[in-house]
């Protein structure tokens, strides 16, 4: 075998000038020996040229927003900023998905869609409560803890009021439950100091639980109290208190027990901090009920909504003669530095 | 009305776009039509790919889906009653560019042109709006009847799962920002195959109204500035054969007796019926 008449495919072999097999086969075994560099064809051209692909232009994400991004919308319209708090599993994402998707029935007492940046997230959110996950019972994705909050944006338009931006924060309800462990977790709460509403979840299937119904009294309240202490709520803001998964409620063994809880935290929530929030008012609602047959589902969410959307009543300064304080949220919001 | 006026005509996949311009293709050359808009004369472009669409209308048979990306513009001379003449053009944007919009979030710079005309046709198909379903509206409803859903793989979520309502009110969103907003528009919104809707006995407007109040909601409010108005469309006025499956309809064969083919077609305003095809266009450049 003539084997210095045999060239090899593989460009960094040298068979033909020394005889060695760069992969160390023996020639007879080597796939790729034994044809000379005109025997490989040459690749013919394509018949149509291939064309770069199109430029494009990357389009909004259409997710949840970061906390600049919300910033800058916030500057288009009157804007609300709501800060959900509350311990995991107290159905925080739950309510975000729930207004999201009473409006794709209609306007919520005369609270009409207007827009959005945000409905890939709010399509995600809502994934697992749809027919179309064929999934056996509605469901929501945890949110994880330790990431930054993001806002879920809404434009709303009512009669006569016109527009009104809401930026709903979502974050982990572990991240708020480690508040009452560690008061400067607060810190990074920046949603919270810039909410015009506070709104605190109270989880109603845990508060009829019997073995976590204490828990859950002794623990929310905490929530507050820690964050009125690091001053990450700030003075004068409204809170809601909203009871949760009211169809786990009505079909609990002790739904009256429940109501009457949860109306002695609220109260027990106003006489501890009245001097520093404004209106706190409470709420009872089913946003994504695991059944129909007691409650309706989105029960209560219309009333949230509007007073969510209610314009914030100016600090008033003290009978000094100073002017009433009305500290625009965006301000706040887009000032990242050293807040005390 | 003069000059040039761009329109182009959006939709998703399966819309009735392309029948929309085969119907008005025939109809501004049918003699005696009597269209708000009609056929002006021929210029130097091609009109073999309007032809072709208008050949297969008249004959009853289906559009055939050849092209799934890139604008195909076509352009008609056309005038009013007043003599006024005016060239419209039509990038027939494929339903799969404006569907990938939603799910990849970019766009090919091609379509700048096309998706910043300054009136637009936007075609929904009333007959398959995918209407959000709650998991919990089934389960309830299910257990009230005594059925046992049968058990099914979860689906993880996807973009193109998303109710029709959403990912058009996300499309009109993206057409008033960035590099695609050019200030106030006027938007025909037409609801096709309306031969498979009027059963239901809804004016378009209530169409819209009950079965995509999202888009209703988000149009009425004005937050974004488009000018539109609804209307019912059936280009076809009934069902088209597809000649690959060798189908033969009765009802087809009624379409084909009618006198005139225009006589096919439905343009509904509120109560209102006619078979001209060139009124929504025409509101659209007054």
């Amino acid at each position: 075998m003539a084997t210095q008449q045999l060239a090899c495919n593989n460009a960094d072999c040298n068979f033909a000038s020394d005889g060695k097999c760069v992969e160390g086969f023996e020639i007879e075994e080597c796939p790729h020996a034994g044809l000379s560099l005109e025997d490989i064809p040459e690749a013919e051209e394509s018949a149509t040229a291939v064309e770069p692909p199109e430029p494009t232009i990357a389009l909004a994400s259409g997710e949840a927003l970061a906390r600049d991004n919300a910033s800058n919308l916030q500057r288009r319209n009157v804007s609300r900023s709501i800060g959900l708090i509350g311990p995991n599993d107290s159905g925080k994402t739950s309510l975000i998905a729930g207004v999201y998707d009473l409006l794709q029935d209609g306007p919520l007492s005369g609270a009409a869609f207007a827009g959005s940046s945000t409905l890939i997230g709010f399509e995600k959110v809502c994934h697992l409560a749809r027919a179309v996950s064929r999934r056996a019972i509605p469901h929501t994705e945890r949110t994880s803890r330790g990431a930054d909050a993001t806002f879920f944006h809404l434009d709303m338009h009512q009669e006569g009021l016109g527009f009104t931006s809401l930026f709903i924060s979502d974050r982990s309800g572990e991240d708020y439950l480690a508040v009452t462990d560690q008061i400067s977790q607060a810190d990074q709460f920046f949603e919270i100091r810039r909410a015009d509403c506070i709104t605190l979840l109270v989880n109603g299937a845990q508060l009829a639980n019997p073995k976590l119904r204490h828990e859950v009294k002794a623990a929310t309240p905490q929530i507050v109290d820690a964050l009125v202490e690091a001053r990450a709520i700030r003075g004068g803001c409204r809170l809601a208190v909203v009871l949760t998964k009211k169809d786990s409620v009505v079909i609990s063994q002790h739904p009256d027990r429940v109501q009457k809880d949860f109306d002695e935290m609220v109260e027990s929530i106003i006489k501890t901090h009245a001097t520093h929030l404004g209106e706190v008012k409470s709420f009872v609602v089913a946003a994504s009920p695991k059944d129909c047959e007691q409650v309706s589902r989105g029960e209560g969410v219309a009333d949230l909504l509007l007073y969510w959307l209610r314009p914030n009543i100016p600090v008033v300064a003290g009978g000094d003669g100073a002017p009433a304080i009305f500290e625009r949220m965006i301000d706040l919001l887009t000032d990242t530095g050293t807040e005390k | 009305m003069s000059g040039d006026i761009h329109i182009s005509i959006v939709g998703l996949p399966s819309s009735g776009k392309t029948t929309f311009l085969a119907a008005l293709w025939h109809m501004v050359r049918e003699v005696g039509a009597g269209t708000a808009l009609s056929f002006d004369r021929l210029s130097q472009g091609n009109y073999e790919h309007l032809n072709a669409l208008a050949k297969r209308w008249r004959s009853g048979t289906i559009q055939q889906r050849t092209q799934v990306s890139g604008a195909k513009a076509v352009t008609m001379r056309l005038k009013d009653d007043d003599g006024q003449k005016v060239e419209v053009s039509f990038p027939d944007l494929p339903g799969e560019d404006f569907s990938r919009m939603w799910e990849r979030r970019e766009l090919d710079k091609g379509m700048l042109e096309t998706l910043t005309a300054p009136s637009l046709v936007l075609m929904i198909n009333g007959d398959t709006i995918k209407m959000p379903a709650w998991l919990v509206d089934w389960t309830t409803l299910q257990r009230k009847l005594g059925i046992v859903p049968p058990e099914k793989e979860p689906i993880e979520w996807s973009a193109d799962l998303a109710p029709t309502q959403v990912r058009i009110v996300d499309l009109l969103q993206m057409l008033m920002s960035g590099e695609l907003n050019i200030g106030g528009r006027r938007l025909a919104l037409l609801i096709s195959a309306w031969d498979k809707v009027e059963g239901e006995g809804q004016t378009p407007a209530e169409i819209l109204e009950n079965k995509l109040p999202f888009l209703s909601q988000y149009l009425r409010s004005g937050r974004d500035p488009w000018t539109w108005q609804v209307w019912g469309l059936s280009s076809q006025g009934g069902v088209y054969e597809d000649p690959e499956k060798d189908e033969s309809f009765a009802e087809t064969d009624r379409l084909r007796d009618l006198e005139r083919p225009s006589d096919r077609i439905k343009v509904v305003d509120g109560d209102t019926v006619i078979s001209d095809i060139t009124k929504p266009l025409k509101w659209l450049i007054d």
